[in-house]
């Protein structure tokens, strides 16, 4: 693999720590890239032995936006039946005037398919003109909202919106999406980026409902800063984010829904940007507690792009202080002070690897061995981000 | 003959209770409150001030099967602070310590509100009745929590007696006057700018129907109470076709004084349930107590505006 080449030496010692290379800290840059082309040649090999994990073959990903975009309207189209109509009636006797979904009486907004889980299109494609029916709707307040705060018709106004970004902005191209179960709960564990938005979270969800073959929401969790910021309080939960807290993702995961975590948190929010993609300290691991009690398999999730999108040039701590002093509300300890208003155009990569199945349902976990699971599900995004930054190529 | 005790029959959903019960000959209802009754019904008022012992002692001398404890609604705005704080909870203690002492009591329903689970942004999103009681935000959920532990401490000590406590969903119809219902009926309703909670509601109908459930089929534990379904402030205002005012903080905060001037006083539960939101899981309701609301949100929310011609209408 030639791309080891431009890879600095604290990369290939991780890649080697990953293959369990004996000797490598003595090693020079050449040696470890001879002793890692070795193991290419052997074969692949389990890369994390405890976790059961090896590195997914390189799938081909098509670049093409258009390509894709119809593909993802193929795809969403067969789940309506444009020959049929809602049954759903106003008490004023409105009448719905969505399509059904295939084999139901109901379209999506009115019961006809578990909203929390899959997200189909109410008019079975998305574009400005399906927003009319949407706005109606939502002016109407005509079906329910889930719990937790998911309004179908607002989600599914901004996955429109936020697909520009995705296919034409940050070109995202997906490994791995087989890795994800079509049905049932699953906890998608991801590294942070340190952008002033959370584009990560956003791209992560719109990689899962735009390739996967059954668009399922991914409900990613935000601090309670989220619930405490005005009008982002409302709309982060509109489009499907959760409170990360215990409850929310027992919540979810009983249920059967796809759970989107980033456990290092603020702290990726903090990082100069000398330390993009070093991935931080995974929280207290909680994360892999939650899916051990829930029966939910771990997927790490790999991204590369959101590190480049917003470059911190200093964190300062004066500037925290004088936010929380307008905000007393807001708990930053520092604050980043980034480059660029607007984001990079930045190439982006999401890698989904394979799932790691509970070890033992039911009864209580083994702190140490949860422990010892998260430090090994970190390495793995990292050295899986190592990988994929080498194959990256260029930036923009 | 069943005896039952009802405390706070003057309030709305105490005053239909009362005449529910009353349809049935083999019953027998006491009605104790201390301020005439808003629902006429047939039994007597028997006039107590629930923080005296003359109440507990009527309770160990009238004997009754049952005690529903409706005298926990908010009275604050009727009685002012301190008077309703003392109700509430010298009350609850007065009630509680003669269920320990008679050896009649069977069953012990209480009107308990979800807002004792607390509301801010670290709130888990749906609360489940196992959830830590919170109590630490304004005086009524305060009380309320005082009051729940002492159905513990009470359960505790008499494992023969069986407690039902109903957190209720906030009480929403055309007819009941409780604080929520008003302010969400003004023709112009000012919220707070970038927030919009998501409620659950119960309708005034339902919420007589779950009492009365309670005591026909009784099950021991706590249940949250609310008509399935769930929407955002915004979207219950539009449905009553009401106008939202959303107003920043400091003018909410003039707003909510003016509306305190004009005889509509939001307390604090009430106000942080327009900011937070608070939803409730409700399937122990509907598996454990089997009680299933005839309304549902949209249908709570729309007879309460008056805009809700048949039952039955699918919405």
């Amino acid at each position: 693999m030639t791309e080891r080449s431009r890879l600095t030496k604290q990369q290939l010692l991780e890649l080697a720590r990953q293959h369990q290379i004996r000797g490598r800290s003595r090693m020079t840059k050449a040696e470890l890239i001879e002793a890692l082309d070795a193991i290419d040649a052997t074969g692949p090999i389990d890369t994390v032995d405890e976790v059961g994990q090896a590195l997914p073959p390189q799938a081909e990903p098509s670049s093409d936006p258009k390509a894709r975009r119809a593909a993802l309207a193929a795809r969403l189209d067969s789940f309506v039946d444009h020959t049929k109509t809602c049954n759903w009636r106003s008490v004023e006797g409105h009448p719905c005037g969505l399509p059904a979904i295939a084999e139901q009486d109901r379209c999506s907004l009115h019961g006809g398919i578990d909203i929390a889980d899959v997200a189909v299109p109410a008019v079975g494609r998305l574009g400005f003109d399906t927003w009319p029916a949407l706005l109606r709707h939502i002016w109407l307040a005509s079906y329910d909202v889930d719990p937790i705060g998911l309004d179908p018709a607002v989600a599914e106004m901004f996955w429109h919106l936020a697909n520009y970004l995705y296919f034409d902005y940050f070109r995202v191209e997906v490994e791995g999406i087989e890795n994800l179960p079509v049905k049932g709960p699953a906890l998608l564990t991801a590294n942070h980026g340190g952008a002033a938005l959370p584009y990560d979270a956003v791209m992560l969800s719109l990689a899962i409902l735009n390739e996967m073959p059954v668009p399922r929401r991914a409900r990613v969790t935000g601090t309670e800063i989220f619930n405490a910021t005005p009008t982002v309080s409302h709309f982060y939960r509109k489009i499907g984010g959760v409170y990360a807290s215990r409850a929310d993702t027992a919540y979810l995961l009983d249920r059967g829904h796809l759970v989107g975590v980033f456990p290092e948190g603020v702290r990726a929010f903090q990082k100069p940007f000398s330390q993009a993609y070093q991935v931080q300290r995974f929280g207290r691991g909680g994360f892999v507690t939650m899916a051990e009690r829930h029966g939910a398999p771990v997927i790490p999730v790999a991204i590369v792009g959101s590190d480049e999108v917003h470059p911190a040039l200093f964190s300062s701590q004066i500037l925290a202080r004088l936010v929380r002093l307008v905000w007393p509300a807001q708990r930053v300890e520092e604050m980043a002070v980034y480059l660029n208003l607007i984001p990079l155009p930045i190439r982006w990569r999401i890698r989904f690897l394979k799932p790691i199945a509970p070890s033992h349902v039911g009864t209580d976990p083994d702190p140490l061995e949860m422990l010892e699971r998260t430090e090994a599900i970190r390495s793995l995004i990292q050295s899986n981000l190592t990988e994929m930054l080498a194959q990256r190529g260029s930036a923009i | 003959m069943q005896r039952i005790l009802v405390t706070g029959a003057a309030t709305w959903t105490g005053g239909h209770l009362i005449r529910k019960l009353e349809n049935d000959p083999g019953t027998e209802v006491l009605a104790i409150d201390e301020v005439p009754p808003r629902v006429d019904f047939q039994s007597e008022v028997f006039e107590f001030q629930l923080d005296h012992p003359d109440f507990a002692h009527f309770i160990l001398d009238t004997q009754p099967d049952a005690i529903v404890h409706l005298q926990t609604v908010d009275r604050s705005a009727l009685l002012g602070g301190r008077r309703a704080h003392d109700e509430a909870v010298v009350g609850a203690q007065a009630l509680f310590g003669a269920v320990h002492r008679c050896d009649c009591v069977k069953h012990v329903i209480v009107k308990s509100d979800a807002c004792v689970y607390g509301m801010g942004p670290r709130n888990p999103s749906v609360v489940f009745e196992d959830a830590a009681l919170d109590g630490t935000r304004g005086r009524y959920a305060k009380d309320l929590k005082a009051l729940e532990d002492y159905i513990v401490s009470t359960a505790r000590s008499r494992p023969d007696v069986m407690f039902t406590v109903l957190r209720f969903a906030p009480i929403f119809g055309a007819a009941v006057r409780n604080p929520l219902s008003r302010y969400l009926r003004l023709p112009l309703v000012p919220t707070r700018l970038g927030y919009d909670p998501r409620l659950q509601l119960i309708s005034e109908h339902d919420a007589v129907r779950a009492l009365e459930h309670a005591l026909a089929s009784p099950v021991a534990g706590a249940f949250n109470v609310a008509a399935p379904g769930q929407l955002f402030l915004s979207r219950i205002l539009r449905l009553g076709h009401r106008v939202a005012q959303p107003l920043p903080r400091r003018a909410y905060d003039i707003a909510v004084k003016g509306m305190s001037r004009a005889d509509l006083h939001l307390p604090t539960h009430i106000k942080r349930l327009v900011h937070h939101g608070l939803i409730t899981d409700t399937r122990r309701m509907r598996e454990v107590l089997g009680f299933e609301p005839t309304h549902n949100l949209r249908q709570t929310i729309l007879a309460g505006y008056g805009l809700l011609p048949d039952r039955s209408a699918d919405v």
